[in-house]
């Protein structure tokens, strides 16, 4: 690889994006602060702070588990996909001062150590209404702070992609452990229905939005499988010349993964969508002066031969197109990496292999 | 001391181990494990610190080993690879 490690990869988009999540999280606090006053007068200051950082990092957690599935049915959410990690961190920090401080207010006056405290204070696990809901938190907290402590791009790599998606995957159980920590804690303090109806809410949302997208791409990834199938060791029809914009790409599955057809200057090439950094989404770039860049963090491929201008070393790998009246016909068996491939001409008639 | 005691007391060890053993990682172990990490800026090493803390065995491990990152494998890759072989 041919890049130095940055603490954070900010560009001006970046920049406005972690500033307007920073300043709505301020906002939400004081607004959350200044209404909860009103509502409940005798709450103190340390009360109300507690409880606007713990329901700001469940809203910014609601919201990081709708972009995913959001971005996968309109492209117009992709920016905020791109930019998740930022939120991620924001909420882990702000669960974080949750935690801290709930601790401080409810363990760290006493004889006993506050995390031993937080853990036996209260052991009446039979009850649902009296449940130890604290010992939820912490462990949900646990989760949130060890996705952010790796979030940075050194651990994606040096723990490998499986590994890194599978410790993030525990989002979920995180998900889960705060459901339970709110509701059964607000058993405990409020009388109201408010809290357990915006959990059901926003449980409901999450599910269906999950559901829709799984369908959705499960309907599509089975077209492709069929296309892809019928193909067989031939040519397979990938897509209308009209489908790909100047500049940018259709994607289509081949060969088990994703092939990302470019178009740039009237000429096809296609390459993996499979970004070597990170495995970025390639085919959601666009072609900037001739090279075809990835959303994600900028990496530049060459679009004939899929390998990064120098000094950089990444290459992905390509694949032969050809256009047949109007239609674009993909080889699916990729080529061995670094192999050159002539773009070929949008107008091209008849058979004219790349 | 109770079950919970010995186990915070444990959580606590692990994490001292961590905070000491995250700074020289942070400085000269990421930079042998993974060749992009040598040059690093200040502020990537700064935010090494707490998953150094958290996984500290893992890199323990890999930095004893000088073991380094392993080339993502994709479908495509795989597959490219193959096609290589078959031809040679």
């Amino acid at each position: 690889m041919g890049h130095t490690y940055q603490a954070v990869q900010w560009n001006p988009q970046k920049k406005r994006y972690d500033q307007l999540v920073v300043g709505g999280v301020l906002l939400y606090l004081a607004v959350f602060m200044a209404v909860s006053a009103a509502v409940f007068p005798e709450a103190t200051l340390e009360t109300l702070l507690i409880r606007g950082l713990g329901t700001a990092a469940l809203v910014l957690l609601h919201i990081i588990l709708s972009i995913g599935p959001l971005a996968r049915r309109d492209p117009r959410w992709l920016p905020l996909l791109y930019n998740r990690r930022h939120l991620g961190v924001t909420m882990a920090t702000v669960a974080f001062l949750h935690g801290a401080f709930s601790t401080l207010q409810f363990h760290a006056f006493g004889d006993v150590n506050p995390i031993v405290s937080l853990f036996t204070s209260n052991t009446r696990v039979d009850s649902i209404a009296q449940f130890p809901f604290q010992p939820l938190g912490a462990c949900a907290l646990v989760i949130v702070v060890l996705m952010a402590a790796t979030s940075h791009d050194f651990w994606l790599r040096n723990l490998s992609a499986p590994v890194w998606k599978a410790l993030h995957m525990l989002v979920y159980v995180a998900y889960a452990l705060i459901l339970l920590h709110v509701a059964l804690g607000s058993l405990q303090t409020e009388s109201g229905t408010v809290t357990p109806a915006a959990l059901g809410l926003g449980a409901v949302w999450l599910g269906a939005l999950h559901l829709r997208a799984a369908r959705a791409e499960g309907a599509r990834d089975r077209e492709e499988e069929v296309r892809e199938a019928a193909a067989a060791e031939g040519w397979m029809d990938a897509c209308g010349v009209d489908e790909i914009p100047e500049g940018r790409a259709k994607v289509v599955v081949a060969a088990g993964d994703r092939v990302a057809i470019f178009r740039s200057e009237g000429h096809l090439s296609a390459l993996s969508s499979v970004c070597q950094h990170q495995n970025g989404p390639l085919g959601e770039g666009r072609v900037v002066d001739g090279l075809v860049v990835c959303p994600w963090h900028g990496f530049q491929y060459r679009p004939r031969c899929g390998t990064s201008p120098e000094p950089f070393d990444e290459r992905v790998p390509t694949f032969r197109v050809r256009v047949e009246d109007g239609r674009v016909l993909l080889d699916p068996r990729p080529l061995p990496l670094g192999t050159e491939t002539d773009p070929v001409p949008v107008s091209s008639a008849g058979s004219s292999p790349a | 001391m109770t079950t919970i005691e010995v186990l915070v007391a444990l959580t606590g060890l692990y994490l001292a181990v961590g905070a000491v053993f995250s700074i020289p990682f942070a400085l000269v172990g990421a930079g042998r494990i993974d060749p992009d990490a040598r040059a690093a800026t200040w502020g990537f090493r700064l935010l090494l610190l707490p998953g150094a803390a958290l996984l500290w065995p893992i890199l323990a491990r890999r930095w004893a080993t000088g073991a380094q990152p392993a080339e993502e494998r994709t479908p495509h890759k795989c597959a490219a690879r193959d096609r290589t072989g078959a031809e040679a």
